[in-house]
């Protein structure tokens, strides 16, 4: 009972959208977002702001304005063209994440107390301690000064035309900028999956599923991997939202072209606009992407149906 | 803080042997700090003709391309890193106990707060700061607030939820009975029962708060002018970097890294010293 106290705020996924969508009924999404948006952004703008919020709500895609320093492009046009490079890194490197926290949390709830489990549980500390831009900068300097094996900077070659040699120039440039992710974001999953794998562990089924004779691989996919996915899926979002924080980092070490580096180009150029805009965009996906969490979460957790 | 508090701590600081090591590794830094600068013969602003050098008896950690000390700089950036981080930790620490217990203590004031938590939850640590970052110039005071205004949410929720099953505990009912105020039990009995597991968050939020504030000086919010870790970074890369400089890359790399595993070597022992299951041995 104590323990369901204790999990269920934190099985709750944190989305104001659920909060807000729930006040407002049939709210679209892009307007809760907003919403949320200016929340945090109206203070030092107070003049602008009935004009500003005017240019959101009437405007498809809404428009933050005019970046300063890629005049005459608006912010959306920017954020758009870049987005799909952030997508990509953030894709790849949660699906190489997840994978690799699940393998060793399961293999290492299977072998407690073992040397693996310890040797697992402190590389994803030292990962997750580990600033993602220095471990981005480390990569770049040993694979691409050091090694020459891959490019270090930027999305793809200047001049690599069309079809497969700018897709192979596009993954190549992905390589070190996804490694660096998988691993920041494998530290950040690894302990999250890790606490809830031994609470499973622990279970009664688990030790029922155990005591009526069944295989430690039977027991491991069936039982345990399954219901510590819950925690992970309810994580989405805040997985998310870490991500896009460290993908600001990681982008600018590659000088990636993605949303990140346009941020931090923003801070550089003191370009309000594009903050502004940058940080409703990727706001908007850290809550559409919870919202996916919350709907897999129904599908994979029949005790969330009723 | 009150005895048990204080015992109870300690009893798990120097039962571990992982959260032995965090003691030490932060008593490190700290005596690096405050030794530091009077042992140093260089300034961090120092400049001289040894460009590049190598690290050597003369310059521990090698010089920088304006032949700066990098050991001076490791040493006078922890300020701007290392306490920044912790002042910002501590903030979040104490606005999350206090919207976590209000929210989890008073049933009225829940739908506000919690609420208003996940609000600012939903926004991305990073850009949020960015943009928090540049309305004006950020001085390390802006940056300890910017930590605090962003790293709150999670604490104030997992102290909410910790606060919800206090309540429902017997000796809450009893000293309902016997007549304290709900002020009262709050202060004395509810915030004194979290204050461990606060305390875990703290340390754990260190660690996140000199990742994140390195992060914002090394992509350019605060001053790069000033010695930081992160400013370091941000030179040694442009200039370092084809250089050949492996020392000036490292150092404060290898600073942040070590600092924060210590935090979190301490932070999962309390953790683990709180909640059996996830004990190792």
């Amino acid at each position: 009972m104590l323990n369901l106290v204790f999990l269920l705020p934190r099985l709750v996924p944190g989305s104001a959208a659920n909060v807000l969508a729930a006040g407002y009924g049939g709210v679209p999404e892009q307007v809760v977002a907003s919403i949320n948006a200016r929340l945090g952004l109206g203070q030092p703008l107070l003049v602008q702001y009935v004009d500003y919020m005017k240019g959101i709500f009437t405007n498809w895609p809404p428009y933050f304005g005019v970046s300063y320093a890629f005049y005459p492009y608006t912010v959306s046009y920017l954020v758009w063209i870049r987005l799909p490079f952030t997508l990509m890194l953030m894709a790849a490197s949660f699906v190489l994440a997840s994978l690799l926290s699940f393998l060793l949390g399961v293999a290492s709830a299977l072998r407690r107390g073992s040397k693996f489990e310890f040797a697992s549980m402190y590389s994803s500390i030292i990962f997750w301690a580990t600033p993602p831009f220095w471990l981005g900068l480390l990569f770049a300097w040993i694979f691409g000064v050091d090694l020459h094996w891959l490019p270090v900077f930027g999305t793809g070659t200047f001049n690599a035309g069309a079809g497969t040699s700018y897709i192979a120039s596009t993954i190549v440039h992905l390589v070190l900028p996804v490694a660096t992710m998988t691993l920041a974001t494998f530290g950040f999953q690894f302990l999250v999956l890790r606490g809830a794998a031994q609470q499973v562990l622990e279970s009664d089924y688990v030790i029922a599923a155990r005591a009526r004779g069944l295989r430690n691989r039977i027991v491991a996919m069936g039982y345990i991997l399954r219901n510590s996915m819950l925690p992970l899926t309810s994580l989405l979002g805040y997985t998310v939202s870490f991500m896009v924080s460290t993908a600001v980092f990681v982008e600018f070490v590659f000088g990636y072209n993605g949303v990140g580096d346009l941020l931090v180009d923003g801070i550089i150029n003191r370009d309000y606009p594009i903050l502004e805009g940058g940080l409703f965009y990727v706001t908007l996906l850290v809550i559409i992407l919870s919202l996916v969490g919350d709907f897999l979460l129904l599908r994979l957790d029949p005790r969330l149906r009723r | 803080m009150s005895v048990i508090f204080h015992n109870r701590l300690v009893s798990i600081l120097f039962s571990r042997r992982s959260s032995k090591a965090g003691v030490v590794i932060i008593l490190a830094f700290l005596i690096l700090i405050v030794v530091g600068p009077a042992v140093i013969p260089y300034g961090p602003y120092q400049t001289s003709n040894q460009v590049y050098a190598h690290p050597s008896l003369s310059h521990i950690l090698g010089t920088d391309y304006q032949g700066t000390d990098v050991l001076s700089q490791l040493v006078w950036g922890a300020i701007p890193s290392m306490i920044v981080g912790i002042l910002g930790a501590l903030g979040a620490v104490l606005i999350g106990l206090l919207v976590g217990s209000l929210a989890g203590y008073y049933t009225r004031y829940e739908g506000v707060l919690t609420g208003f938590t996940d609000i600012v939850m939903i926004f991305p640590p990073v850009p949020l700061m960015v943009l928090l970052g540049t309305i004006r110039p950020a001085s390390n005071t802006d940056l300890i607030i910017i930590l605090a205004v962003v790293l709150w949410p999670p604490i104030a929720r997992s102290i909410r939820s910790q606060v919800l099953s206090i309540r429902e505990m017997p000796f809450i009912e009893v000293a309902k009975m016997s007549g304290m105020r709900d002020s009262e039990i709050l202060v004395k009995l509810v915030i004194r029962s979290v204050a461990v597991i606060a305390f875990a968050y703290f340390v754990l939020t260190v660690g996140a708060a000199i990742i994140l504030v390195t992060g914002l000086e090394y992509i350019g919010v605060g001053n790069p002018d000033i010695v930081s870790w992160g400013s370091m970074i941000y030179w040694a890369q442009n200039f370092g970097f084809y250089a050949g400089a492996w020392w000036w890359i490292l150092a404060p790399g290898v600073a942040i890294s070590l600092l924060t595993i210590g935090f979190a070597l301490i932070g999962f022992s309390i953790e683990e010293a709180l909640n059996p299951r996830l004990r190792t041995t």
